[in-house]
């Protein structure tokens, strides 16, 4: 899974850094007073920018074209869900939402197929993040109001999807949500 | 040298963000414990202190900084000690406004206070909008004079040029630029800059407060306007501690001191451009956002960490690499805070890509990586000035006891608090909720464990507030 997969990246990148700074730190505590550090560190200092600016390149361009931007850009949704939210609810329906007076139904959205919610906000900014039937993250995009964000998705697994709020939007923030079906 | 006003000021400063600090880690403190069901607070009583956690954390740590670097800045030019003393007792006023707004008001639009949030909170006063907003305009106001006041003495003495050691791409150049100089310049700018976009944002929150209506602004706008503001802030208070580091790492240490390079003057002159455009990394989640935007944020995240790395890190190892060094505790929280801030950069990194920023935006991986490069990168660098400073002035100092135990209670706490908030990130736990639904109380015994090493943290946190503070005390005391 994508977080899992993140998480270990994370932990093996801090546990070479803190090697790293170990290292160096008792290479000092041991070093005799005639030692001179680092041989040759300007050259050093370069091959080690060079080898990290070449590492982050490869990292966006691999990653760059998987922003959700450009995730089915070039295709066309099976099904449109409208999406609006407000103080601390989630109003979701295949219709255009009257922001005057919102309303939403119960939404059902087929597999394999490509989806696209329009997401605002009536009042402030709120989130609208879609966890999977094992409560992971699997996308979101936030709710602004005066704006209309198009998330674009396929669902590959039939099941409950929850949606929650990700944007702190005040009191009630932790119980603002909704749910849709997969079949 | 310094004035005895000059080293009296600075004791202030240090004593208030102790005491700030220790209140503030124990809001946090509270948070996790309700966020893990062992207490139980009211939300909006959750909400106005995480607001009050995370904006007085953001002040006392920039604060710090500043205090510091106007401390060492009196090396090379003089620096006024009216502005310092109006910044101090203009941040004073406007704690003391915004913990009414907090703490009695019951403010709690965060400390980003996003637009329109402030305009339509729930359950609390009506008044406590206006106070924060006021008490923000009184920070603003002081640090805005101090930001500019260090930066047109620095501009006294060095032409821009030299400030901005474009001499040194030269061979051979006629003037150096002490490299402390040449941070401070560039993170002032940067300072500046965040702090001018604060005054934007807060004309067009007045102008609508008070509008009844009638003006209404763009929530596009205002939330590029807020993380312009709140990322480079946030950031620069970091790089103040830095031009600390570049000041007096190899002093303490009984080393050359450092001189400023082409290399050194190259990459920090890129990090004033990379820190200023890399703020769009917060808004990848709005697609209405132009995606050239989006892109330049993910760019200027990943060239953000060049200079960093390849120049001040790799400073750092190669300064203490196999080098016989005299090891202090100022020049050992030094080192482990540029660890934490390397760290922390890492968790930034893995955020600020757009594919990842999809499953961890607003999860509690955000407070994982910025609580890693402040609470153990840009706190420890401060704390060891503030160790450094105390000890200028005080006779026969013994070595601390305990310090071994303490740095490594430090370590443990910090290590434990921040691995509770990263795999609570990992598992998808949303920030910024003050209990969390029932199919995600696996975030529950995470907070648990996150309280109760940020309370070891703490315990290290005070033992060097005990040490640090009796000697600025007696700073103070002493004759003028």
């Amino acid at each position: 899974m994508h977080q899992n997969s993140i998480l270990l990246l994370f932990l093996a990148l801090a546990v070479i850094a803190v090697i790293v700074f170990t290292y160096v730190y008792l290479s000092s505590k041991n070093a005799e007073q005639s030692e001179q550090g680092m041989a040759q560190p300007l050259k050093k200092r370069f091959w080690f920018l060079l080898i990290l600016f070449v590492i982050l390149a490869i990292f966006a361009s691999v990653t760059i074209p998987k922003s959700p931007y450009f995730l089915f850009a070039d295709e066309t949704p099976a099904k449109i869900v409208h999406v609006s939210s407000m103080q601390f609810a989630f109003f979701l329906s295949e219709h255009a939402i009257d922001p005057k007076n919102p309303s939403g139904e119960p939404i059902e959205l087929p597999v394999n197929e490509l989806v696209e919610f329009r997401v605002t906000s009536l009042d402030v900014n709120h989130g609208f993040a879609i966890y999977d039937g094992s409560n992971r993250l699997i996308t979101q995009t936030q709710a602004m109001p005066g704006y209309v964000n198009r998330l674009r998705y396929k669902f590959t697994e039939p099941g409950t999807y929850n949606i929650l709020c990700l944007e702190y939007c005040g009191m009630a923030h932790q119980i603002m949500r909704s749910s849709f079906i997969v079949k | 040298m310094e004035s005895i006003k000059l080293r009296k000021i600075t004791s202030v400063w240090i004593l208030a963000v102790f005491v700030l600090f220790i209140v503030s880690i124990i809001l946090g403190i509270l948070m996790r414990l309700n966020q893990g069901g062992v207490i139980n607070q009211n939300p909006v009583t959750f909400y106005a202190n995480m607001t009050t956690h995370g904006l007085t954390m953001i002040g006392i740590w920039f604060v710090a900084g500043m205090a510091a670097i106007n401390y060492l800045m009196e090396r090379y030019v003089k620096t006024s000690y009216t502005v310092n003393l109006i910044a101090l007792v203009l941040t004073v006023i406007g704690v003391l406004m915004f913990w009414v707004s907090t703490f009695i008001g019951k403010f709690h639009a965060a400390w980003t206070f996003l637009y329109p949030l402030p305009f339509k909170l729930l359950g609390a006063e009506s008044w406590s909008t206006l106070l924060f907003l006021l008490a923000l305009t009184i920070f603003g106001i002081g640090w805005l004079i101090w930001s500019v006041s260090l930066m047109t003495q620095i501009l006294r003495k060095y032409s821009i040029s030299q400030a901005f050691a474009w001499q040194h791409f030269k061979k051979n150049p006629s003037v150096d630029t002490p490299p402390f100089i040449l941070i401070s310049m560039i993170t002032l700018i940067g300072v500046i800059a965040s702090l001018l976009a604060a005054v934007v944002l807060l004309a067009l929150l007045f102008a609508e407060y008070f509008s009844n209506g009638s003006f209404v602004n763009d929530a596009l706008l205002m939330k590029n306007l807020t993380y312009f503001f709140g990322h480079t802030i946030a950031n620069e208070m970091l790089y103040l501690g830095l031009a600390v580091i570049y000041e007096l790492f190899s002093e303490v240490s009984g080393r050359p001191k450092w001189k400023t390079t082409w290399y050194v003057a190259l990459a920090w002159n890129c990090t004033l451009v990379f820190i200023l455009t890399a703020f769009f990394h917060h808004l990848y989640m709005d697609f209405v956002q132009p995606e050239g935007f989006q892109i330049i944020g993910q760019m200027a995240s990943y060239l953000a960490s060049l200079p960093a790395a390849g120049v001040t890190v790799f400073s750092v190892l190669i300064a203490v690499y196999r080098t016989k060094m005299k090891w202090t505790l100022t020049n050992l929280l030094f080192f482990i805070g540029v660890a934490g801030w390397v760290i922390g950069g890492l968790g930034a990194v893995i955020d600020a890509t757009i594919s990842n920023n999809v499953v961890l935006h607003n999860t509690l991986w955000v407070p994982a990586h910025f609580h890693t490069y402040n609470a153990m990168g840009n706190v420890l660098f401060s704390i060891g000035f503030f160790y450094w400073f105390s000890t200028q002035f005080a006779e026969n100092i013994k070595p601390e006891r305990f310090t071994k135990w303490t740095l490594a209670t430090l370590l443990i706490g910090g290590a434990g608090f921040l691995l509770a908030f990263y795999y609570g990130g990992a598992d998808s736990i949303p920030r910024r909720y003050s209990v969390y639904p029932a199919e995600l109380s696996i975030g529950a015994p995470w907070a648990v464990v996150g309280a109760i090493f940020a309370t070891v943290y703490l315990i290290a946190i005070l033992v060097f507030f005990y040490n640090i503070s009796k000697r600025c005390l007696k700073i103070l005391s002493s004759p003028s």
